[in-house]
């Protein structure tokens, strides 16, 4: 088994990043995965991405264009 | 009249701090490597143009490995003459083959350095900056500059006028966010310029003869919710951050948020004497061309020229001043007094949620008041004590050059704990026939208005519903000018049932720190001031004690040089203090008094400085 490298692009561990952890991701391209060094999450590109997506549940207002700034 | 101003900064890094590291994958370290340099110039030019292209001047911040760099040198020079923008000198940007050598240290950090070591780098690179400009610069920064190298860098070059000097809420949250690698520990500072003491970066001077001679501007412009509670390096004018945090759709690659930011940082105007400010300062290695984390170079650039086609297009509308950092510091001393304070009304651009803050900074204190908690004081930095703070090697604080609190929310508990002991607030409850009910459950909002020198915050009344009364109450909040206290007035505005008494606890759980960790509370002395005053040296006995009438309840924390103290308006409220105990690591002052319908009350909270 060969040692892992990183992908093309550089994914940070979904898990972590939900309890604000920036952290990088290796990749095994025997088992075509991304692996977490810190906490247990494996998973391909595809569930990387969709993790990531998933992550932006607490950023309600993410899409809104605000105009007030105050309650007056 | 109105004025939003804007610092937009680039440095010409030639061995970004993550590049080596990111995009080297795989690669020995060579911090020389020629590709890298090529990069990082291409880089600084790709900044440079976009900023040029949307009508905006820039400060060119030159690192020390810059300036052995030709082409960096002249393209600094040519823009310069173009454009008008500034030639600085960043203490940055360190590492490069010819630092490396003579300083035998992979440290790049210019506040951690010894005293030695800060003043020779310090002259080095200040020396070859004159020896390749013919001047010396009038702004300089890093993320962090202490108090030592401010005095020393204005001392020797009295040219220097501004400089970015601390990152807000850059501390235990972003060191954590960086798998406890990341040592940039400087919470506890203003968000918007200042003007440094020469005590302490983070304090603000109250007078001339505690000037440090500079104007300090924060790196960043960051958001006064999100970066209180996360990870400061995802919410801030920075475009790659608001990517880092994921602040976007990922399939338009659209993201509002920049822009609400922004906008909200404008609209902070109001509070200030029609005065706003951003800052933009973001380093080559976010915009690499291996792209950075998820985000591919396409979406970095696109980001970037974003933003500044935003701050173009408000200059274009007569919105904005796009200025240099030494314009900046000339515009700031003529518009600021060293007691006017920097207020931010800040509301929730993010969550959805509907929060409120407000932000209070002066020579004496920096303050959080949450509307989401009543009105509580949730972050307290008692500047007051201008405390003497010397960061770096050889120090007591190698990294921590976080600004003391005496309240802060998120490290030390704040009003919810987990079922046992106390936790950092200022706040107040009301009892009744056994009931009681602290104001930190009341949501509220709050509306900002000035009185001569006093900002004033007028909250929404809210109901405080017991089994068979309710009392409507509002809070307003004071803060005058100069005078180093905090005045909060309730007034109960009606009671269902106008003979009622009820008890009003004005109280205050405080600690000392810069981190989430307990220090050590012995030494901490607990008053009720008055003529049979008592007295409690902090040992943990978890005891009390309380004087009718008191003129004052005070702690006296040694190891900050700080005396908070709360006073009241009626001789009639009963002062009392607590001790805590080592599971409950605090100290409690406040007062009891009971009150009726139609009854005003109020207390102060009193920063000094204790020696």
């Amino acid at each position: 088994m060969a040692q892992s490298g990183k992908g093309k692009l550089n994914y940070r561990c979904p898990s972590c990043f939900m309890r604000d952890l920036d952290i990088d991701m290796f990749y095994d391209k025997d088992k075509d995965e991304f692996y977490c060094m810190r906490c247990q999450y494996t998973g391909n590109e595809k569930d990387v991405l969709e993790k990531n997506e998933m992550i932006r549940f607490r950023y309600r207002a993410m899409d809104k264009r605000f105009t007030k700034f105050d309650f007056d | 009249m109105d004025k939003f101003v804007v610092n937009i900064i680039h440095r010409p890094e030639m061995v970004p701090e993550y590049a080596e590291k990111v995009t080297g994958h795989g690669k020995a370290e060579d911090i020389g490597r020629k590709a890298l340099l090529t990069e990082s110039l291409d880089i600084f030019k790709t900044q440079q143009r976009i900023a040029h292209e949307n009508g905006l001047k820039t400060t060119i911040q030159m690192t020390y490995a810059s300036l052995f760099n030709e082409e960096a040198v002249e393209l600094a020079k040519a823009d310069h003459e173009k454009y008008g923008d500034e030639i600085a000198l960043s203490l940055l940007g360190l590492p490069c083959k010819e630092f490396r050598e003579k300083y035998k240290t992979k440290d790049f950090c210019i506040w951690m350095f010894s005293m030695e070591d800060k003043k020779s780098i310090v002259d080095d690179i200040f020396a070859k900056f004159h020896e390749i400009f013919g001047f010396y610069p009038e702004s300089t920064g890093s993320y962090y500059m202490d108090a030592d190298l401010t005095n020393y860098i204005k001392e020797k070059y009295p040219s220097v006028k501004c400089a970015v000097a601390t990152c807000w809420e850059e501390g235990p949250k972003a060191y954590h966010t960086c798998n406890n690698s990341w040592y940039t520990l400087f919470d506890g500072g203003p968000w918007n310029p200042w003007i440094p003491s020469k005590q302490n970066t983070h304090a603000p001077a109250a007078n001339e003869a505690e000037d440090s001679g500079i104007v300090a501007i924060p790196h960043l412009s960051r958001d006064l919710i999100a970066c209180y509670d996360g990870n400061g390096s995802n919410f801030g004018t920075h475009p790659q951050n608001v990517l880092r945090g994921m602040i976007y759709d990922s399939k338009t690659w659209e993201y509002p948020y920049l822009y609400n930011l922004i906008d909200q940082y404008r609209d902070l105007e109001k509070y200030n004497n029609g005065y706003a400010y951003n800052m933009m300062f973001v380093g080559p290695a976010w915009m690499n061309k291996m792209g950075r984390w998820e985000a591919p170079y396409e979406l970095l650039e696109k980001s970037y020229s974003d933003g500044c086609a935003y701050y173009g297009k408000l200059k274009k509308e007569g919105k904005l001043v796009d200025m240099t950092m030494a314009e900046f510091a000339d515009y700031y001393r003529e518009k600021k007094s060293y007691t006017e304070p920097e207020c931010a009304l800040w509301r929730d651009i993010l969550y959805g949620s509907d929060k409120q803050l407000f932000w209070y900074c002066d020579p004496y204190m920096r303050a959080c008041v949450n509307m989401d908690q009543g009105g509580a004081i949730v972050d307290l930095r008692p500047y007051a004590a201008k405390l003497e703070w010397p960061v770096g090697i050889g120090t007591k604080h190698v990294q921590d050059a976080s600004y003391p609190f005496l309240i802060q929310e998120k490290y030390r508990a704040g009003y919810f704990t987990h079922y046992a002991g106390e936790g950092t607030v200022r706040s107040a409850k009301l009892s009744y026939n056994g009931e009681e009910v602290d104001l930190c459950l009341c949501r509220t909002k709050a509306h900002f208005s000035e009185e001569g020198k006093t900002r004033i915050l007028t909250l929404d009344p809210v109901d405080i519903e017991f089994y068979d009364l309710t009392v409507k109450l509002q809070t307003k909040i004071y803060f005058e000018e100069g005078s180093s206290n905090i005045k909060i007035e309730r007034n109960i505005l009606e009671m269902s049932n106008p003979e009622a008494k009820v008890e009003l606890n004005e109280y205050m759980v405080a600690c000392y720190g810069t981190t989430e960790y307990p220090e050590d509370m012995m030494g901490i002395t607990l008053k009720c001031e008055g003529a049979s005053g008592q007295e409690i040296n902090y040992e943990y006995k978890c005891r009390e004690a309380e004087l009718a009438g008191a003129e004052a309840v005070s702690a006296v924390i040694p190891a900050i040089e700080t005396k908070v103290s709360m006073t009241a308006s009626d001789k009639a409220a009963v002062g009392y203090v607590k001790e805590g105990y080592a599971f409950s690591p605090m100290f409690t002052l406040g007062y009891t008094k009971t009150i009726s319908d139609k009854e005003v009350f109020a207390t102060w909270l009193n920063l000094e400085k204790a020696n």
